[in-house]
C-alpha cells in the first residue's frame, strides 16, 4: 500500500466519523391527524457535542445503517457502545483490527437473553440507572423462555421486543415496547396466523384484542388505563394465566366485581370444570362488556333454557331493565319540563344519583345473587319512579294555564260584545 | 284657581291650560290613527269630537287591515320587546341564563317571551300577505309606487329584525340557525359583505351578539317606524286602495271600536298561541357541537338551495346574484310595469308574479329537503 | 232609537257601571302583568352572579367534608384549614357516578368502578383520567358561598 493511498484512507476515516449533527439527521415525514404534512427531526437528537464520548464512532463508518437506528437508542445515550455486545475494538482503524479482541459478531440467536442478562440482571450495574434487574429470571419462567430452553428459535428473545440496535425506552412514544404500540409489537409473532398455526392455535388474540372493549378504550386514546397485552400477561415474565387465576388478573382492575364473583357459586364450579372464569362470558382477547339486556343470552352458553340459573339471569335482567327504563323514562319528562322551561336541576341530579345505583349493580350481578343486586336496582328505580311522579305533577299541573286561557277567552268575547253593541250604536248615531 | 279634584272636566281644563293635548294627540296622525291633524287651536274634546264625527268613507274593509294590523303587531312587538329588554342581557356568558330567568323565574316572563315569538311571526307573515295582495290587486303602479317600495321594504327589514333575534337567546336552536343563515348571506355577492360589516365578521361570539341585540332592539325597529312613516304619510296622500263595493260613510269612532276589536282579537290571538303551541326552550348553545338538524331560517332557504343545488358550472356570485336580482325585481316592480291596470300586460305581470312566487316555493322545497337528506 | 235606552233609567244606570266596571278590569290586569313582570328577581336568582349558600363555616368541622346537592352536578364542600374551604364537583370523572367522600382517609371513592379521588380532587387510583372540577369558594361571616 503507497503512502498517498494510505493518507488518504485516514483522511477518509476522519470526515466520516465526524459526528451526526442534528441537521445532517435524516428527517422523516410524519402525518399529522390534520391532514398536513410536517418534517420534523427524529426524537431525541442530542445536540452535537453533548453527546458523551464516540461509542460508535469507528464501527459506524463500515456500518453506518446500523449506527443511525443506534444512536435512537438508550443504550448510545448512556455511552454503551457497540462492543459491549459483539465484542472487537472500536478505536481500530482497520477492519482487521476492528474485528479482533474478543469479537463476537452476530450473537445466536439462543445466547441474546444470557448476553442482555450479563448487564441487565446485574443489580450493581443496574441501581444507578434505576432499572429493575430481575427481568431475566422473569423472562426464564415466561413461555418464552421456558421454549427458548427447549430449543425452540422461533420463542422471542429479548431484541424481538425491544429492537436489535434502535433500543428505545419504553416511555419513549416511538419505543416497540411504549404502551400503545405493544399490541403491535406482540402481534409480529401471535398476530400472524401461520406463527399462530404453528403453535396450533387457530385465533388470532392481536385482532381480537383490537376489536375488544379494552383494545377500543386504549388505542382509540379514550382511555389510558385500558390493558393492553402486558398487563394481564405479564411482559418479561409473559406468560397465559392459567383457569384458575383469570380472575386475579382480571381483578386487578375490575376490584368489585372480582369480590363478588369470588363469592358466588362460579368460581368453584368453573375451576372445577376448567373453565376460564371472567373469559367464560366476557371472553378473553375480545372482551366484550355484557348489556344488560344480553345476560341471558350469555349464561345460555352453558346454561339451558328453565333450569334455575337462567332464571337467574332473567331475573337480573328484568331487574336491571327495569330501572333502566324508569331513568329513561324520568330523563324524556325531565327533558320535556326543561323545553318549557321549568326548574329541573334537582331532579337532574337526583337522577344521576339513580344511575349511579345502576351502575354499582353492574359488578354486583357477579355474585349470581339477585337479592344483593336487587337494592340497587332498586334504588335506583325509586328514586326514578319519584322523579318521574314529580315532574308529571309538575307538567300536569299546568292546566290551569288552559282553564286561565279558557277564562281569558271568556272575558275577552264579552268585551267584544260589548265593544260590538257600542260599535253598533256609534254607527247608526253617525247614519242619523 | 284650583280646580275641584273630583270634577274631571275641570282637571282636564288645569292641565290643558297648561299643555297642548290637542298637539301631542296630533301626533297620533302621523302614524294612521287619525286621518288628519287635530285643530291645535281647540280643546281636546272638542276637537276629537269634531275628528270622530267625520264621515269617513267606508271602503276601509278587511283587505285594509293587514296595513294597521301589521302596525299593531310592530307597537306590540315593540312593547313586549321593552318588557324583555329590562332583564336579556346580551353577552355570550349570560344571554341564555338571563333568558332562562325570564321564561322562568320571572312573572309573567314565558308568556311575555313567547308571545314576543308569535307577534315575530304573524307580523312577518301578515307583512308578506300585504305584499302579495299589493301586487295581485296591482295596488303598486298610477302613484303607489313608494307604498309598494316602503310595504316590500319593511317586510325585508322586518324578516332581518326577525333573524337577528332568533340569535338572541343564545340557545342552540338560534345559534345554529344563525350560523347556517350567515352561511347562506356571507355567499350573497353585495348584501353579503355588507351584512358581515354590520355584524362584525363571520364568526360568532359575544361581540357580535351584542351587535346583533343593538340592531335588534335599536337599528331595525327605527328603519321600520320611518318605513310605517313614509307609508302612512304617502296612503294619506294617495288615499286607501279602492276595493269594489261601493263605498258608504262611517265616522272614525266606528272605525276605532274596529280597531278595538282587531287589538282585543289579535293580543287574544297571540296569548292562545303562545300558551298552546309554545316556542319549545332549547339548551345552551355550544359552539363546538353542531345539531344535526340545523338549518338556515325558512326564508334563507331558497337562496340556499340556489347556492346549493345549482349547477356547479355556475360561478358562485353569479348563483348569489339571482335572489338579490329577483328582490331587486320587486322593489322596482312599479318601473316595470307603470301601468298595472291595462287588460293583456296585466294578465303577464300575474302570471310571472305566480311563477315567481312558485319557484320561490320550489326552491324553498328544495332547500328544506336539501337540509333533510343530509 | 233603541228601545233599552228609553227603558228603567236606573236599572239602565246601573248596567252602564257594571259594564264599565267590567271593561276597566283590563287595566289593573295589564297594570299587574307588567308590574309582576318587572319586579327584579332576588339577588339569588339573577343569573351570572349563581352564589350558593351551604351552611355556616362553624358547623363543618376542619377535614371534613358536606355534600351539597346543586343543579346537575352536586358540590363537595370541604374545611382544608381553619378558615380554608374548597369547593369540588361530587360527580366522578369518570361515568358520572356520584363520589363518596371517604371521612376516615379522606378520600373521595366512586362506587361504580372503584376511582379515588384525593381531597384536591385529583385521581389517586382507577379508570378516570380528569381531576374533579373546582369550584371557586369562599366564607363570608362564617356562611360559606360557592360559586357555580
Amino acid at each position: 500500500m503507497s503512502g498517498v493511498a494510505w493518507l488518504l484512507r485516514i483522511a477518509a476515516v476522519v470526515v466520516l466519523a465526524a459526528p451526526v449533527s442534528a441537521q445532517d439527521a435524516p428527517t422523516e415525514a410524519i402525518t399529522l391527524p390534520g391532514g398536513h404534512e410536517e418534517t420534523k427531526p427524529p426524537a431525541r437528537t442530542v445536540p452535537a457535542g453533548a453527546k458523551p464520548k464516540g461509542t460508535s464512532k469507528m464501527c459506524g463508518v463500515c456500518h453506518s445503517e446500523v449506527r443511525v437506528k443506534y444512536e435512537q437508542g438508550a443504550h448510545d445515550r448512556e455511552g454503551i457502545g457497540c462492543t459491549s455486545c459483539h465484542g472487537g475494538n472500536a478505536d481500530a482503524i482497520t477492519v482487521g483490527s476492528a474485528h479482533t479482541g474478543g469479537y463476537r459478531g452476530v450473537p445466536a440467536r439462543r445466547a441474546i437473553p444470557a448476553l442482555c442478562a450479563s448487564c441487565h440482571a446485574d443489580v450493581t450495574k443496574m441501581r444507578f440507572y434505576n432499572l429493575p434487574s430481575d427481568q431475566y429470571a422473569l423472562y426464564q419462567t415466561s413461555q418464552h423462555g421456558v421454549l427458548l430452553a427447549k430449543g425452540d428459535s422461533n420463542a422471542a428473545v429479548c431484541t424481538d421486543c425491544h429492537g436489535v440496535h434502535e433500543i428505545r425506552p419504553p416511555e419513549d412514544p416511538q419505543s416497540r415496547v411504549f404502551g400503545r404500540n405493544i399490541p403491535s409489537t406482540c402481534g409480529t409473532c401471535h398476530g400472524t396466523p401461520s406463527f399462530q398455526a404453528r403453535y396450533k392455535r387457530k385465533d388470532n388474540p392481536v385482532t381480537d384484542y383490537r376489536k375488544g372493549v379494552h383494545g377500543r378504550a386504549y388505542l382509540t386514546g379514550a382511555s389510558d388505563t385500558a390493558p393492553e397485552c402486558t398487563a394481564c400477561h405479564g411482559s418479561h415474565g409473559a406468560t397465559p394465566p392459567g383457569v384458575g387465576d383469570v380472575e386475579k388478573v382480571c381483578g386487578q382492575c375490575h376490584e368489585t366485581a372480582r369480590e363478588y364473583f369470588v363469592g358466588s357459586a362460579h368460581k368453584q364450579a368453573m375451576d372445577d370444570a376448567g373453565i376460564p372464569e371472567c373469559a367464560a362470558c366476557h371472553h378473553s382477547h375480545n372482551t366484550i362488556a355484557v348489556a344488560p339486556q344480553k345476560i341471558s343470552t350469555v349464561c345460555q352458553e352453558c346454561h339451558d333454557e328453565g333450569e334455575p340459573p337462567l332464571r337467574v339471569a332473567t331475573t337480573l335482567e328484568r331487574m336491571i331493565a327495569e330501572a333502566s327504563e324508569e331513568i329513561a323514562k324520568a330523563d324524556s319528562l325531565v327533558a320535556q319540563a326543561a323545553s318549557i322551561p321549568l326548574y329541573v336541576e334537582d331532579y337532574r341530579s337526583r337522577l344521576q344519583d339513580a344511575r349511579t345505583a345502576l351502575l354499582e349493580s353492574a359488578p354486583v350481578t357477579h355474585s349470581l345473587d339477585t337479592t344483593l343486586v336487587e337494592p340497587h336496582t332498586r334504588r335506583a328505580r325509586s328514586i326514578a319512579a319519584t322523579v318521574s311522579e314529580e315532574v308529571d305533577e309538575k307538567l300536569s299541573s299546568r292546566w290551569w294555564h288552559k282553564v286561565g286561557l279558557g277564562l281569558f277567552w271568556f272575558y275577552l268575547l264579552l268585551t267584544a260584545a260589548i265593544i260590538t253593541r257600542a260599535r253598533r250604536r256609534a254607527a247608526a248615531d253617525s247614519k242619523r | 284657581m284650583d280646580p275641584k279634584p273630583n270634577d274631571k272636566r275641570s282637571v282636564l281644563t288645569w292641565i290643558e291650560d297648561r299643555v297642548n293635548l290637542t298637539e301631542i294627540i296630533s301626533f297620533l296622525s302621523v302614524f294612521g290613527l287619525l286621518p288628519s291633524e287635530l285643530d291645535s287651536r281647540k280643546r281636546v274634546r272638542e276637537a276629537l269630537g269634531e275628528v270622530m264625527r267625520r264621515p269617513l268613507p267606508s271602503y276601509a274593509r278587511w283587505p285594509h287591515v293587514l296595513g294597521i294590523l301589521s302596525f299593531i303587531l310592530f307597537l306590540f312587538l315593540g312593547l313586549t320587546g321593552t318588557m324583555l329588554a329590562f332583564y336579556y342581557q346580551p353577552t355570550a356568558d349570560v344571554a341564555y341564563s338571563s333568558v332562562t330567568l325570564i321564561a322562568r323565574d320571572v312573572a309573567f316572563g314565558g308568556l311575555i317571551h313567547q308571545v314576543h315569538y308569535w307577534a315575530a311571526v304573524l307580523f312577518l307573515l301578515v307583512l308578506g300577505a300585504r305584499v302579495i295582495r299589493f301586487f295581485f290587486t296591482g295596488l303598486y303602479a298610477r302613484g303607489r309606487e313608494a307604498i309598494w317600495m316602503v310595504a316590500v321594504l319593511t317586510f325585508v327589514f322586518a324578516t332581518i329584525a326577525d333573524m337577528t333575534g332568533r340569535l338572541l337567546p343564545w340557545d342552540t336552536a338560534g345559534y345554529w340557525t344563525t350560523i347556517r343563515a350567515r352561511e347562506v348571506t356571507d355567499a350573497l355577492p353585495i348584501l353579503g359583505p355588507i351584512t358581515a360589516f354590520l355584524v362584525g365578521g363571520s364568526g360568532l361570539d359575544s361581540l357580535v351578539l351584542t351587535r346583533y341585540y343593538v340592531l335588534h332592539i335599536a337599528v331595525f325597529p327605527l328603519i321600520l317606524v320611518l318605513l310605517f312613516y313614509i307609508h302612512f304619510s304617502s296612503v294619506r296622500r294617495v288615499g286607501l286602495s279602492r276595493v269594489d263595493r261601493a263605498p258608504g260613510t262611517r265616522s272614525l269612532r266606528v272605525a276605532m271600536y274596529d280597531l278595538l276589536l282587531l287589538v282585543l282579537f289579535m293580543v287574544g290571538g297571540l296569548i292562545t298561541f303562545a300558551v298552546l303551541l309554545p316556542h319549545s326552550f332549547g339548551v345552551v348553545a355550544d359552539p363546538f357541537t353542531t345539531p344535526p338538524d340545523a338549518h338556515p331560517p325558512w326564508y334563507l332557504l331558497a337562496p340556499h338551495a340556489l347556492m346549493e343545488a345549482f349547477p356547479a358550472f355556475v360561478p358562485k356570485f353569479l348563483r348569489g346574484l339571482i335572489p338579490e336580482i329577483m328582490l331587486a325585481a320587486v322593489l322596482f316592480l312599479p318601473f316595470l310595469d307603470p301601468e298595472s291596470g291595462s287588460g293583456t300586460r296585466r294578465r303577464l305581470f300575474r302570471n310571472v308574479g305566480i311563477g315567481v312566487l312558485l319557484l320561490w316555493v320550489v326552491l324553498t322545497v328544495a332547500g328544506w329537503r336539501l337540509e333533510v337528506g343530509r | 232609537m233603541n228601545d233599552d235606552r228609553t227603558a228603567d233609567p236606573e236599572r239602565r244606570g246601573v248596567l252602564v257601571w257594571l259594564t264599565r266596571g267590567f271593561l276597566a278590569l283590563w287595566a289593573p290586569a295589564a297594570a299587574g302583568v307588567t308590574t309582576t313582570f318587572l319586579k327584579a328577581p332576588s339577588a339569588e336568582e339573577r343569573p351570572g352572579e349563581r352564589q350558593l349558600k351551604v351552611g355556616s363555616l362553624s358547623s363543618l368541622a376542619v377535614g371534613d367534608a358536606r355534600f351539597v346537592r346543586h343543579g346537575t352536578e352536586p358540590v363537595y364542600v370541604l374545611r382544608v384549614g381553619e378558615t380554608e374551604v374548597l369547593a369540588l364537583s361530587a360527580i366522578c370523572t369518570h361515568m358520572r357516578c356520584v363520589l363518596k367522600w371517604d371521612r376516615e382517609k379522606e378520600l373521595f371513592h366512586c362506587p361504580c368502578h372503584d376511582g379515588v379521588f384525593d381531597r384536591q380532587g385529583n385521581v389517586l387510583s382507577g379508570p378516570p383520567k380528569k381531576p374533579l372540577r373546582h369550584y371557586r369558594a369562599d366564607v363570608r361571616a362564617d356562611e360559606i358561598v360557592v360559586h357555580t
